[in-house]
């Protein structure tokens, strides 16, 4: 087992300079980066075709010199590309990921100052996910093909259908612009500050439900379907069979057999929550002006701040990394059959 | 009955039979394909039903069918302007004249571009059959069912080349990197998971930021993008498939790698590659309207649901009924395709359970 460990962590090496780069060039398509550099010759070259859809879409600002020199100097345009990157990388993981040319904050602090925020919403979704779809899905195995089946099954698939962006702004048109139970968006009300400690409790909440609904509806199907489907399979098992036959009752079986054994396709996740967790839904932080790093990230893009971009985007692919990496291990943890690089085709 | 006799013309192969009287078997799906496909067979001639041109015109012994092809001045029909005709204001003209004239127009009478003021008043206008908006119009007066059916035209083409694409790309690398395996697989595997580490939809968002976007240019991003979810179904299926005995007969046979893989692994693949169809284009469908949403999307005015769900969002509380009839609209159209690639699933890859209680 600890090898197993040793040698899943050595093999994010590979992937993390794998991700770096991938991320590096991204970074050259910049303003003032090479590639830039080059679309805008192509279209002085061809001004006339592109001339009509000169693109300002977001209004976003363009950039001063000074911001443009800060780039350059940053990601190293000035400085042949392999050097460029090894400095780059070099100042990632030292956390230095530039100055926002929003804020003039190091992009690392502007990052982490929304942390909490995204962490509250990341952490709740997560419990209310869990917590329904691990009890739906063993009861719909339990019953299957009934009227409670097909019907729930109709509407987890509905939810899942229903892209999670369409159903916050439904819910905002209903709940809030036209029955006003609850608030239009932001994660407290602007008056916070003045309320006592209950009041506080009750105004995050009642910020929250909408967000939260949102957030979890799609990921219910997901991992209720996965839930009753493992489930059935293992109650098919002979082990079960065997238990049942020897005379244990059926709840015993599914409780004490079938279900911890169906808890591993579930585990699978479990890492990638890490990643959602962190950097939440932009969609959703956008549309409820959840001042998450999910809405940090979209505001950059449109106010055209290039190093809060590429530091987000950092950020995140690493964190997916870690969250696959955790995944393997806690299937590693609740599965002993697992070993490191058998079994290949099944992936 | 149609089926029917198409089936027995091309005489499908039993399996086919069987998968396709499971599909139907199961009606949640079925009647979802049924209606879906009716959906989609209208919007290709949405001209005709949706449009601000006229279909046929009656002016003085001649008859015209401005819908397709170029415009007609209004100097045509004895108006004194020498711009498109505005057939609505030629209908209600040739009705005040009482003579033979007259102008057919479609079920809605109004284009998905054309901004309709009323003067005095400020779009957006509600809904209303009088003025024959009948689900309004948006803040420039534009006819939100108009634009709705447009709109799902472009979504449905756009899913359905991002889909053609990515397939294409996905069975040849993923079945070659199954086939093969070795280096070859090794390589691929590790750029797959690398490109898997990035989050698409920022991704696009950076590049399209900076690029200029347009139906072709957002198709390629995405396509460079988002190419690697069927490889690498192709990649395990084409794995368990070349064990298989079949193969090894085709071997002997001295078949070349070619020929194993497009004659022999290909089709027998080919059930994982339809029941990931419907999924793909409900994924196609989502990237582009979260796109269309943000602005990083297709270029204005083209009428598009996430450009919709955004203004509409802009006027929640004045004018619900365009957010109302985007959103159900998605949310109809998107459920029914996930509906089909349920059923579709389960006609390929019936799951039959037993357990003992």
């Amino acid at each position: 087992m600890t090898s197993y460990f040793i040698r899943r962590l050595l093999l994010i090496i590979p992937t993390f300079i794998g991700v770096t780069i991938l991320v590096f060039t991204l970074t050259r398509l910049v303003p003032g980066g090479p590639i830039e550099r080059m679309l805008s010759e192509a279209a002085l070259a061809g001004a006339d075709e592109t001339a009509t859809t000169s693109y300002d879409s977001q209004g976003g600002s363009t950039l001063s010199d000074a911001q443009l020199e800060d780039l350059k100097a940053y990601y190293g345009f000035d400085k042949p590309v392999v050097v460029s990157y090894f400095e780059w990388l070099g100042k990632v993981l030292v956390l230095d990921l530039g100055r926002s040319t929003r804020y003039s904050d190091p992009v690392w602090n502007t990052i982490t100052d929304r942390l909490p925020v995204s962490i509250f919403y990341g952490v709740w979704a997560l419990i209310l996910t869990y917590g329904v779809c691990i009890p739906l899905g063993i009861y719909k195995a339990i019953r299957h093909k009934t009227a409670f089946d097909n019907l729930t099954s109709a509407l987890v698939f509905a939810g899942y259908a229903i892209p999670n962006y369409v159903v916050a702004l439904l819910l905002l048109t209903i709940f809030s612009a036209n029955l006003e139970w609850f608030p239009l968006g932001g994660f407290v009300s602007d008056d916070f500050d003045e309320l006592s400690g209950f009041e506080k409790i009750g105004d995050v909440s009642i910020h929250a439900v909408l967000p939260l609904i949102a957030y979890t509806l799609g990921g219910f199907a997901f991992y209720t379907i996965l839930m009753k489907n493992s489930l059935m399979d293992n109650l098919a098992a002979e082990y079960v069979r065997t238990a049942v036959a020897k005379g244990m009752d059926f709840r015993r079986a599914i409780f004490g057999h079938a279900f911890r054994n169906s808890l591993i396709p579930i585990a699978t996740g479990f890492g990638n929550n890490i990643s959602l967790i962190l950097t939440g839904s932009f969609l959703i932080e956008t549309i409820f002006n959840i001042d998450g790093i999910g809405l940090l990230g979209f505001e950059s893009l449109v106010e055209r701040d290039y190093p809060v971009v590429m530091g987000i985007l950092v950020v995140s692919s690493i964190l997916f990394l870690i969250g696959n990496i955790l995944s393997d291990i806690c299937v590693a943890l609740v599965d002993p059959r697992v070993k490191f690089g058998s079994g290949d085709a099944g992936q | 009955m149609i089926l029917d006799r198409l089936r027995q013309s091309f005489a499908l192969n039993p399996l086919t039979v069987k998968q396709w009287r499971r599909f139907r078997s199961i009606k949640r799906g079925y009647y979802s394909a049924v209606v879906l496909g009716a959906m989609i067979v209208l919007s290709c001639g949405a001209e005709l039903l949706v449009n601000g041109r006229a279909l046929i015109v009656y002016y003085e012994g001649e008859l015209y069918f401005p819908t397709y092809g170029d415009i007609i001045p209004g100097s045509t029909f004895g108006l004194d302007y020498e711009y498109e005709t505005n057939y609505r204001d030629l209908d209600a003209e040739f009705e005040e004249q009482d003579g033979d004239n007259w102008v057919l127009m479609p079920p809605v009478r109004y284009g998905p571009l054309e901004n309709n003021l009323t003067p005095g008043y400020f779009p957006p206008y509600s809904p209303s059959f009088e003025t024959g908006h009948y689900l309004g119009t948006d803040e420039t007066g534009r006819d939100v069912l108009a634009r709705l059916v447009y709109g799902f035209r472009i979504a449905f083409a756009f899913a359905s080349l991002l889909l053609l694409c990515n397939y294409l790309i996905g069975i040849a690398i993923g079945s070659a990197m199954g086939f093969w395996g070795g280096v070859f697989d090794l390589a691929f595997q590790r750029l797959i998971e690398i490109w898997n580490m990035v989050p698409t939809l920022y991704v696009i968002m950076i590049v399209a930021s900076i690029v200029i976007p347009n139906f072709w240019t957002l198709a390629a991003v995405m396509v460079a993008l988002g190419w690697t979810a069927m490889t690498w179904n192709m990649r395990t299926s084409t794995y368990k498939e070349k064990t298989r005995e079949y193969v090894l007969a085709a071997r002997a046979l001295g078949a070349s790698n070619q020929r194993m893989i497009g004659s022999h692994v290909i089709p027998n693949t080919i059930s994982v590659i339809v029941s990931f169809i419907p999924f793909s284009i409900a994924t196609g469908i989502f990237l582009l309207t979260a796109l269309d949403y943000l602005g990083f999307g297709l270029p204005p005015p083209t009428p598009s649901w996430g450009e919709m769900l955004s203004q509409g969002q802009k006027h929640i509380v004045t004018a619900p009924w365009i957010i109302l009839s985007v959103a159900i609209a998605i949310s109809i159209v998107l459920v029914m395709v996930n509906y089909i690639g349920e059923a579709v699933r389960e006609a390929f890859d019936p799951k039959k359970f037993a357990y003992y209680q």
